[in-house]
């Protein structure tokens, strides 16, 4: 209590208070805009906190962090780009409530649950920091490899209508993040001898280009054939979700954010597995399962909730362990070693003050972010009113700054376009495109925990079968995948029955 | 295709010269470097980043145009590495470079090697250290070497990745204590090893002090020893490796600053001299603290020679290793 008194004053020092709004502010510009993350707007913001003190300084950054993470829902519920790799999965029902014309609702709601998902996880860090880093370490290659296959099994739940489309896309996923250099044993792979190859295919640069690429392809096809692609938004009014609709979600969100938290505190996981496996759960345990894909607002409720609730759980590792969980933690790392605080676990001892105020600037943040969303939703939701066919053409052009942007490179702009034009062939032939995000963001991990697990067991496939925690992933996996063959059977044989009742009634 | 626009580049830039020249006009360009930003390409992520950012900024406030720090990242350098040898030799494009332009050589990933770069000035140096869990019992490198050759097991070490400078650092310290055989190196990516030493999956770790020191303050982890000949400021308290027993072990790595080469004399000297006093200056030395760097600045005539000298032990570390292509 002594801590926190102390701490109060710092953290509300007007200058924090007012470093913390503009990161957040920052943050929720480059995550909205596709291409732009907020680990490039943590690396812009990093040389202007050399000036501060420690506590403004790591205030604007966890602003950045924050904004950046809830910034990354706007794109994907306004035009079905997503801005940042964590948003993946709000697109999915995101988009089709904002073509239905509640955009306001799904963008007000994504406000409201990601706030609640960062809060909850900042509670729970500061409640038993200590206990969650000693449960985070137990996740050894072998666990991490056995959590990853449980993610990739949420392909399941992704590929619609045709598993085999969506295992499709999941592989070529696999594929394409193979190429560039191999991070255990430096060898180039599928680089064709060419030394620019060697960045690999990144992420976001992939994801940009298969979620806007078909987009703006549809946009302007629409448009020379008269119809009208994108939703006419009339008047769209920012819509806070009513409090039944929270109180009918509450279940999700509390699942949603016990995911994230627990995703996140495990280091080399991260965002987008969490919302993966939150808006899976959400699906499966809904009485409206069908209306997932559609437009249901669970669906932006788990995926949200559970990719703010990392920002507290990778925070976890970070201060405990000195361990950063992802690119953006490790940028955060850099700004509080040169601000003199080494994270570690005698940061708990030496710097306890630090500490509480890197608690209240995270409250403080999702304060912040939850105004400016709330003001801001009205005029985002105005985008809706430029014409799709010059929205389109501007949507294009952020992509491929945006894009070029990431690493300064232009073979990533290359990359972006052909990936895209590969995402339009293929949602041509209804291959899904989202199992192919999850093969993406999946498939680094899962490879470099098996290999590494198969180098620590010297080779023997007991590291797999001795863990419990792993066991216990592995059946969750078991268990999805038979769930997802007995939900295909029994829809066919009612399928069948149907057409023989048809058959049998024309007859 | 990208080499020819470069010969014509550079035969334009001889035929302005000699104009010049013939004109009677002094070295304008020379004189007024530099006329716009220096792009300083940074190689890797985590501290690299940070430091370079910090660097630039400090080199900005001694030169009348700022020194913007720009991540190209990928291929363990190789892909900034291949981007700033290929601009002009005009010293506005610069490399953060590191002893990876010869890893990332001599691993075959890159065609050219430092010869393709003309030093600057060596800004920093870090230093790999040694450790193991305290309830391993090994309070010195001694305990370690004897229960190691006693035992019929292995001794798992966790690295950053195989070809990594730390994998280099701990081939070259296990094989000095002769006992190379009877190590497994485990390769984590993005500095996990410490937390894979903490929770009991590998028996060692050779990884960046900065990593080490706070597990060591709270009793869990014994830092054994640091790689280099003389002990760090860092850890003074720490004995080096050659003290504990590996005689005649020093393995360091360096950080500085390197332009293309052909970058004239009268420009490098101007960055070298940014540089410097970016390095001397207080909040660097407060920096280099709080990170976990030694700043070790070295003027480009010697920094030259160290770059030459070290590619030669890596080439011959990795040609025993096998990693060298």
């Amino acid at each position: 209590m002594e801590i926190l008194l102390t701490a109060l004053p710092l953290a509300l020092d007007p200058l924090t208070i007012g470093l913390v709004v503009l990161g957040a502010l920052l943050g929720i510009i480059f995550g909205s805009i596709p291409g732009l993350t907020y680990s490039m707007a943590l690396v812009l913001v990093l040389p202007i906190t050399f000036k501060f003190d420690a506590v403004p300084a790591i205030g604007m950054l966890l602003g950045t962090y924050i904004g950046g993470m809830t910034g990354g829902s706007v794109s994907a519920i306004l035009i079905g780009i997503p801005g940042t790799p964590s948003a993946a999965a709000t697109v999915l029902d995101g988009y089709p409530l904002a073509k239905s014309g509640r955009a306001g609702l799904a963008l007000g709601t994504a406000v409201v649950v990601s706030a609640f998902g960062g809060l909850f996880s900042l509670a729970v860090m500061i409640v038993s920091v200590d206990l969650v880093a000693r449960l985070a370490i137990r996740f050894g290659p072998a666990e991490i490899f056995a959590l990853v296959l449980f993610g990739m099994s949420t392909i399941c739940g992704l590929a619609g209508k045709s598993l085999l489309r969506g295992l499709v896309a999941g592989t070529i996923g696999l594929l394409l993040m193979t190429v560039g250099m191999d991070e255990l044993d430096g060898v180039p792979r599928m680089t064709f001898g060419t030394t620019s190859l060697l960045q690999g295919v990144h992420l976001l640069v992939a994801m940009v280009g298969l979620f806007a690429v078909p987009q703006v392809m549809n946009m302007l096809a629409d448009y020379k054939s008269g119809g009208q692609a994108l939703y006419r938004a009339k008047a769209v009014k920012t819509e806070l979700p009513s409090f039944r609709q929270l109180r009918g979600n509450l279940s999700v969100m509390i699942r949603s954010a016990l995911i994230g938290t627990g995703i996140g505190s495990i280091p080399g996981t991260g965002g987008p597995i969490a919302a993966f496996l939150a808006y899976d759960q959400a699906r499966r345990f809904s009485p409206n399962k069908e209306n997932f894909g559609k437009g249901e607002l669970s669906g932006v409720v788990a995926s949200e909730t559970a990719n703010n609730a990392v920002t507290g759980g990778a925070m976890i590792p970070l201060l405990s362990l000195g361990i950063p969980g992802d690119p953006a933690t490790a940028i955060i790392l850099g700004g509080l070693l040169i601000h003199g605080l080494a994270p570690g676990p005698m940061l708990f001892m030496e710097n306890k003050v630090e500490v509480y105020t890197i608690y209240l600037a995270i409250g403080l943040a999702y304060i912040a972010v939850v105004l400016i969303q709330y003001f801001g939703i009205r005029l985002f939701v105005k985008i809706l009113r430029v014409p799709p066919h010059i929205l389109a053409v501007g949507i294009l052009v952020v992509c491929v700054v945006g894009t070029f942007a990431i690493r300064n490179s232009f073979l990533d702009v290359y990359v972006m376009t052909g990936v895209g034009l590969m995402g339009y062939l293929l949602t041509r032939f209804r291959i899904p495109v989202t199992p192919i995000v999850l093969g993406l963001v999946l498939g680094e991990t899962m490879e470099r925990e098996f290999r590494t697990a198969m180098i620590l067991s010297e080779g023997k496939f007991d590291i797999f079968y001795t863990s419990p925690m792993a066991l216990f992933f592995f059946g969750l996996v078991i268990a999805v995948i038979a769930f997802q063959l007995v939900g295909a059977r029994r829809e066919r044989a009612k399928l069948n029955s149907n057409v023989q009742e048809k058959a049998h009634a024309e007859n | 295709m990208v080499y020819s626009t470069k010969t014509i580049r550079n035969v334009m830039l001889a035929t302005g010269v000699a104009l010049a020249l013939s004109l009677g006009v002094t070295q304008p360009a020379a004189a007024e470097f530099p006329e716009k930003p220096v792009e300083m390409t940074v190689l890797f992520g985590g501290t690299a980043q940070t430091i370079s950012q910090l660097l630039a900024d400090l080199m900005s406030r001694n030169l009348p145009q700022p020194v913007v720090a720009v991540s190209r990242t990928g291929g363990g350098g190789a892909v900034g590495y291949a981007h700033v040898q290929s601009t002009a030799a005009d010293g506005y494009n610069i490399v953060w470079n590191s002893n990876s332009v010869s890893t990332a050589h001599h691993k075959g990933n890159m065609p050219f090697n430092y010869e393709a770069f003309t030093p600057i000035a060596r800004i920093s140096i870090e230093v790999p250290a040694l450790s193991v869990r305290a309830d391993s019992g090994w309070s010195n490198l001694a305990d370690m070497v004897e229960a190691v050759k006693a035992s019929d097991k292995k001794l798992k070490v966790g690295i950053s990745g195989n070809g990594s400078f730390t994998h280099l650092t701990s081939a070259a310290l296990f094989d000095n204590l002769g006992i190379a055989d009877k190590v497994t190196y485990v390769p984590y990516g993005k500095g996990k090893a410490p937390i894979e030493l903490l929770a009991k999956r590998v028996d060692a770790a050779v990884q960046w002090p900065g990593q080490f020191i706070s597990h060591q303050k709270s009793g869990e982890l014994n830092i054994l020893c640091v790689t280099s000949e003389q002990r760090i400021a860092l850890l003074p308290n720490t004995p080096s490796c050659d003290e504990a027993g590996a005689s005649g072990l020093d393995i360091t790595m360096w950080r500085g600053l390197a332009a293309p080469k052909g970058t004239p004399a009268a420009i490098v000297e101007k960055l070298q001299n940014a540089a410097k006093a970016a390095a001397e200056s207080g909040e660097f030395q407060e920096a280099s603290k709080n990170i976990g760097f030694t700043i070790a600045y070295l003027p480009a005539g010697e920094f030259g020679k160290l770059i030459v000298s070290d590619d030669a032990k890596i080439s011959s570390l990795m040609s025993e290793l096998g990693l060298k292509k």
